[in-house]
């Protein structure tokens, strides 16, 4: 086959200029590589949201309620101190709520004698458990009395326990939270390690009522989570938990919420409409940087035909046709960029490798931006390369292989 | 029958307005099996004349049959296809494809044969053998003497069995050993059968041919063979 001859040559010809293969396939390297990370860093931050939701212990049923306003996944405008217990109460008293599971949190250190661990404490009622749905691996859950009596006692989960007491039975034991010693009453089984590397067994339990006078005094919730009887009643709860907080916080018609709801639809939409807008603006980079690549190649492509003069009569005068000569020279640009796609999702892979190595950003591969180089690449050799190609074949046999 | 017809062929480039006629009407007949060098001084149009033959530009005017097939009218598809099958060239300065093997140099016009045979690489080996390079296969031109790529490009133009070698200074940039080497090849290829056009301005190159034509100012000033048969006429 012709078509297999002339890619050959080629080859031959790419191999043979190598300084010049080399400077070509540097555009559009660096396209595909921009291209690479970006998809990478897109995929890799939803993939991280979306294992957030999966590890948040929502069910189809229920939602959350955060004080403060603002946007989701944002630092809270102001610190609210608004949402109260009674808040809670008032919402468990609406007929279509099952549970209502008040809760602070903060981050502190837990001191077991010499050993100490960082870790996220949350002030919960009993029924955190039963809203989570997470069973215990050893001894007991947090008690209504615990929380009546305001008790210095604390449930572990698998990553302190781990780093607390190194075998050792915690049963019993006392951890030491600030200035208050804790007794250890139950452990919670283990997840492990989500995907995006999120851990949620990184936590600690203790009574809301103790957490509020002890550990944070403060009286306000940072967050209340409704799960209600039945998913499909999920929207009208939401508009009732709405008005009954704006009731209790006093705010007036055109003041805005002071809280917000964390729903799987609402993070899941959020997700879909930065994915939309990084979407655009990665088409738009990625096609300025590919066409600068595609020029740089149509550049040096000419100035390499013209090097190349002598071989093109060549080839003519041993019955090489104009087709022949665009063919091998459309190969060539097509195997230069193909060749700058590979080198580019190589960068592209170490990149984002080190990116997700060093935590600068997370980072996901997929297949995707394999096959969209791979297009990509193809359509810009073609396009660029047929200028130059069609050039080298009108040249006249007679005069280019008379050229010195 | 004649292989090269040429009848009244003109040829001018026009350069910024200038028309410039550098065939003045040519008529040149060569017979299949002919040995014959083209004369001149430069600037007579010996080369554009090869080129013309060759097939390598068309003539302004004038007709030009090959095999009796008229190619002044072709279209590059089929004039590339003259040149691969019909005609082999071999340069004066070589014209071999820098760093790639003579092997492949020779390989080249298989490249673009509508039909190439099946041993291509046996063929060249061959051909190659027969030039004396059988220990250089793999060498590329750079590493090859003027001699030796001068005995690379007669191979190459010999790999697709064409009736005509169209020779252009071959002894030009050689010294006077591997001239005679070269001169000695394309005697044995006449021996063969083939039409063997030389074109140079060294008269003891052009001796070897049974016919020397000369060219001046675009037009053919002496024929050896119109005069041969002239003189027999006038016995």
């Amino acid at each position: 086959m012709r078509i297999f001859e002339n890619l050959g040559q080629a080859l031959r010809g790419l191999r043979l200029n190598r300084g010049n293969t080399f400077l070509m396939t540097l555009g559009v390297m660096i396209g595909i590589a921009s291209l690479t990370v970006i998809v990478a860093i897109g995929d890799g931050i939803k993939v991280k949201v979306l294992d957030r939701i999966a590890n948040m212990g929502f069910g189809p049923e229920s939602f959350s309620v955060i004080a403060g306003a603002g946007r989701m996944f944002f630092t809270r405008s102001k610190n609210t101190v608004s949402m109260t217990l009674e808040d809670a109460e008032d919402l468990l008293a609406l007929p279509t709520v099952r549970l209502v599971v008040p809760r602070q949190r903060k981050r502190m250190q837990i001191i077991n004698k010499k050993e100490f661990t960082s870790t996220r404490v949350y002030g919960v009622t009993p029924d955190w458990q039963l809203a989570r749905g997470w069973n215990m691996k050893d001894g007991d859950f947090l008690s209504d009395s615990d929380l009546d009596r305001k008790k210095r006692v604390i449930v572990l989960g698998a990553t302190p326990t781990r780093k607390l007491f190194k075998g050792e039975d915690p049963i019993g034991r006392m951890l030491r939270l600030q200035n208050n010693f804790y007794e250890v009453i139950g452990l919670l089984e283990e997840k492990g390690l989500t995907e995006s590397g999120y851990d949620p067994d990184d936590r600690a339990l203790i009574p809301l009522t103790t957490s509020m006078s002890r550990l944070t005094h403060e009286t306000h919730l940072h967050s209340i989570k409704v799960v209600t009887l039945n998913p499909s009643q999920v929207p009208e709860t939401m508009e009732a938990v709405r008005q009954i907080l704006r009731r209790n916080h006093n705010l007036s018609v055109l003041a805005a919420d002071d809280f917000r709801f964390v729903t799987p639809e609402g993070i899941m939409q959020w997700v879909t409409e930065s994915e939309q807008a990084l979407n655009r603006m990665l088409i738009l980079i990625s096609t300025v940087s590919l066409l600068v690549g595609g020029i740089v190649i149509m550049n040096i492509l000419l100035v390499s035909i013209r090097e190349r003069v002598r071989e093109i009569g060549i080839r003519r005068c041993f019955g090489a046709r104009r087709s022949d000569i665009t063919l091998q020279f459309l190969f060539e640009s097509v195997l230069v960029s193909l060749l700058g796609g590979v080198m580019g999702i190589g960068l592209g892979l170490a990149l984002s490798f080190g990116l997700k190595r060093f935590d600068v950003l997370p980072t996901h591969m997929t297949v995707e931006p394999f096959i969209l180089s791979f297009v990509f690449c193809t359509l810009i050799g073609l396009v660029f390369g047929i200028h130059p190609a069609r050039k080298a074949a009108f040249l006249s046999p007679e005069e280019s292989i008379r050229s010195q | 029958m004649n292989l090269i017809e040429m009848n009244s062929i003109c040829k001018s480039y026009r350069n910024i307005g200038f028309e410039t006629r550098v065939l003045k009407d040519v008529t040149l007949h060569i017979e299949e099996g002919d040995y014959i060098s083209i004369m001149g001084p430069s600037g007579a149009g010996k080369s554009t004349l090869m080129a013309i033959m060759g097939c390598l530009s068309q003539p302004s005017s004038g007709e030009y049959l090959l095999d009796g097939e008229e190619v002044g009218q072709l279209n590059d598809r089929k004039l590339s296809r003259v040149r691969n099958e019909k005609i082999g060239f071999v340069f004066q300065a070589f014209h071999l494809l820098p760093g790639v093997t003579a092997l492949e140099n020779v390989i080249l016009p298989l490249v673009y044969a509508k039909r190439p045979p099946g041993n291509i690489k046996e063929r060249a080996r061959e051909l190659l053998a027969k030039v004396g390079m059988e220990h250089r296969l793999h060498h590329t031109p750079g590493q090859l003497s003027g001699g030796e790529q001068q005995r690379v490009t007669i191979a190459r133009s010999l790999i697709n069995d064409p009736r005509i070698i169209l020779a252009d200074e071959p002894t030009g940039n050689l010294d006077s050993k591997n001239g005679i080497e070269t001169m000695k090849t394309f005697d044995n290829l006449v021996k063969e059968g083939k039409t063997i056009v030389l074109i140079t301005h060294d008269l003891e190159v052009a001796q070897h041919a049974g016919r020397i034509v000369s060219i001046r100012d675009g037009q053919i000033a002496s024929d050896s063979d119109h005069e041969e048969r002239g003189s027999i006429h006038s016995l």
